[in-house]
């Protein structure tokens, strides 16, 4: 018997559950084969759509579905958070509880969430669209009632999800006050830690113009230390100030708690894991993926999705004898919306430097497409179309 | 007076910057940051980095495939 425990319902623990479910359905109708997922959510949301429910006010209701609905037939879904897991003896604890669960193989995917302790009065300050769609929908009902100031948006700190994002909410809140008619009252400033408004190049070649063209002030090399909700002014780690009326700032993020000290983790929680095959490094039998892992790429959810197929099927290679092993390749796709129906994609993989790629309208449909298809991807159904598109990049032998 | 060595090799654009500035919110005044990173992009980044942020690019040399970056931090607020 072996017993595969997953930790987190979320895009990556959920595909990787559904694929294993899938490879090894023969082994679990035999009762040679558990999987246990755990996760005390009852409901998952669709976290790129919080943009949409941010900054063109969508329903959250929209964007959230009952994980009961999400989780595949095979696996054993347990709504409690783990608070322990133990590599050398293989057994995890849930919150409050001091049963030993064992297990054979570990699965981590806990992702990453924003972390306001790490800037002082930022808190008090923000409203960010990171946190949950609730938040964001606080967001729109603010900006709604926005009549003229000076907004500034863009990274808060290092590292933080989707690196397109706070590009996205510059451009977004761009075409919502053109679309008001009161643009021109309206400042928008980016700001970013980094010395171009996107750190890689060639993205950057493609957005730094239209940061012109769209009247968005860029402030670059800005490293924000302290928030003074009060004055409503930022200070930078090298005592430069920034006055805002509204701050919509993506904070840094943190690993979940548990991970914090752990001996898997780096020093701020993040999980070492080997970056092709995602093995916790020294432990064979244990992974993690998605956002939790310090793998030097973009936290994003395709990673976590093609991270979740690799780690899935070599487990399950392992458990059916068939050594069909397989790696990650890095491949990155984050969506970057540039507005007015305009989309650019940042793709990337280890071995090919991001590319440059033009905003487009088609760009945007396939961001779209991917919306409609997101829910039933996390049961394994799109594989097929996934393996079409990504190509090579899909997985590498 | 401390060194932190941030170790980027094989990761690619934004990577090795991503590394310097979370090694930088955690340093102080004076202190050097060693980034060893093999994304030729890393240099002259650190370079256009250091000198926005005013902190000294010390120099870079080539090891074992890879670049070794020094920084001396100088650019924060006291
Ligand atoms: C505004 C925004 C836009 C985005 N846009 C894109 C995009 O265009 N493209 C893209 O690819 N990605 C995008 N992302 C990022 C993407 O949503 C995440 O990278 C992805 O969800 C990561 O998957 P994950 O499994 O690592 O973590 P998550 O999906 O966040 O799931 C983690 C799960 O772990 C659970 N958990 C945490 N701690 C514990 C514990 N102790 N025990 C049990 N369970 C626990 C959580 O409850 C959660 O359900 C965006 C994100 C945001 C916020």
């Amino acid at each position: 018997m072996k017993n595969i425990a997953i930790i987190g319902s979320g895009a990556g623990g959920l595909i990787t559950s559904s694929k294993l479910a899938k490879d090894l359905s023969k082994e679990i109708k035999n009762g040679e084969v558990t999987i246990t997922l755990f996760d005390k959510k009852r409901e998952q949301e669709f976290q790129p759509g919080y943009l949409e429910v941010a900054f063109r006010g969508t329903d959250p209701s929209k964007i959230r579905r009952p994980v009961k609905k999400l989780v595949s037939t095979g696996v054993k879904m347990v709504y409690d958070n783990v608070e322990k897991v133990d590599l050398a003896d293989r057994y995890v604890k849930t919150e409050g509880s001091s049963e030993k669960i064992n297990y054979d193989y570990i699965i981590i995917s806990t992702g990453s969430s924003p972390d306001y302790e790490q800037i002082d009065g930022l808190k008090q300050a923000n409203m960010d669209f990171h946190t949950d769609a609730y938040n964001a929908s606080l967001i729109y009902n603010r900006i709604s009632s926005i009549k003229s100031g000076k907004i500034v948006v863009g990274i808060g700190g290092l590292p933080y999800k989707c690196p397109p994002s706070p590009n996205e909410s510059a451009f977004m809140l761009d075409e919502y006050f053109r679309k008001r008619g009161i643009r021109d009252d309206v400042e928008i400033v980016y700001i970013t830690p980094f010395t171009r408004i996107y750190s890689a190049e060639s993205i950057n070649e493609v957005i730094e113009p239209m940061y012109e063209r769209r009247d968005i002030e860029s402030i670059t090399a800005f490293n924000t230390d302290t928030v003074d909700a009060e004055k409503k002014e930022l200070t930078s780690l090298e005592g430069e100030t920034l006055k805002y009326d509204y701050l919509f700032l993506t904070p840094p993020h943190k690993p979940a708690g548990f991970l914090k000290g752990s001996e898997m983790s780096d020093e701020d929680g993040w999980v070492k894991v080997d970056k092709k095959d995602l093995h916790i490094t020294t432990y064979d039998n244990g992974f993690a993926i998605g956002d939790t892992t310090n793998i030097p790429i973009s936290k994003a959810g395709v990673e976590a999705h093609l991270e979740g197929i690799v780690v899935a099927n070599n487990i399950a290679a392992e458990i059916t004898g068939t050594e069909q092993k397989i790696k990650f390749t890095g491949r990155t796709q984050c969506s970057m919306e540039t507005g007015f129906h305009k989309a650019t994609f940042v793709v990337g993989t280890y071995d090919r430097p991001v590319e440059k790629i033009e905003p487009s309208t088609m760009n945007y449909m396939e961001k779209k497409a991917m919306e409609k298809i997101y829910w039933g991807s996390l049961h394994g159904h799109y594989e097929w179309l996934f393996k079409y598109h990504f190509k090579k990049d899909y997985f590498e032998k | 007076m401390t060194t932190l060595n941030v170790d980027s090799r094989g990761t690619a654009c934004p990577g090795p910057i991503t590394d310097l500035i979370r090694a930088y919110k955690k340093a102080q005044n004076g202190d050097l940051i060693i980034l060893v990173a093999n994304d030729p992009g890393a240099v002259p980044d650190s370079k256009a980095w250091c000198e926005r942020t005013k902190n000294e690019f010390v120099g870079s040399k080539d090891v074992e495939n890879a670049f070794e970056i020094t920084i001396r931090v100088t650019g924060k607020k006291s």
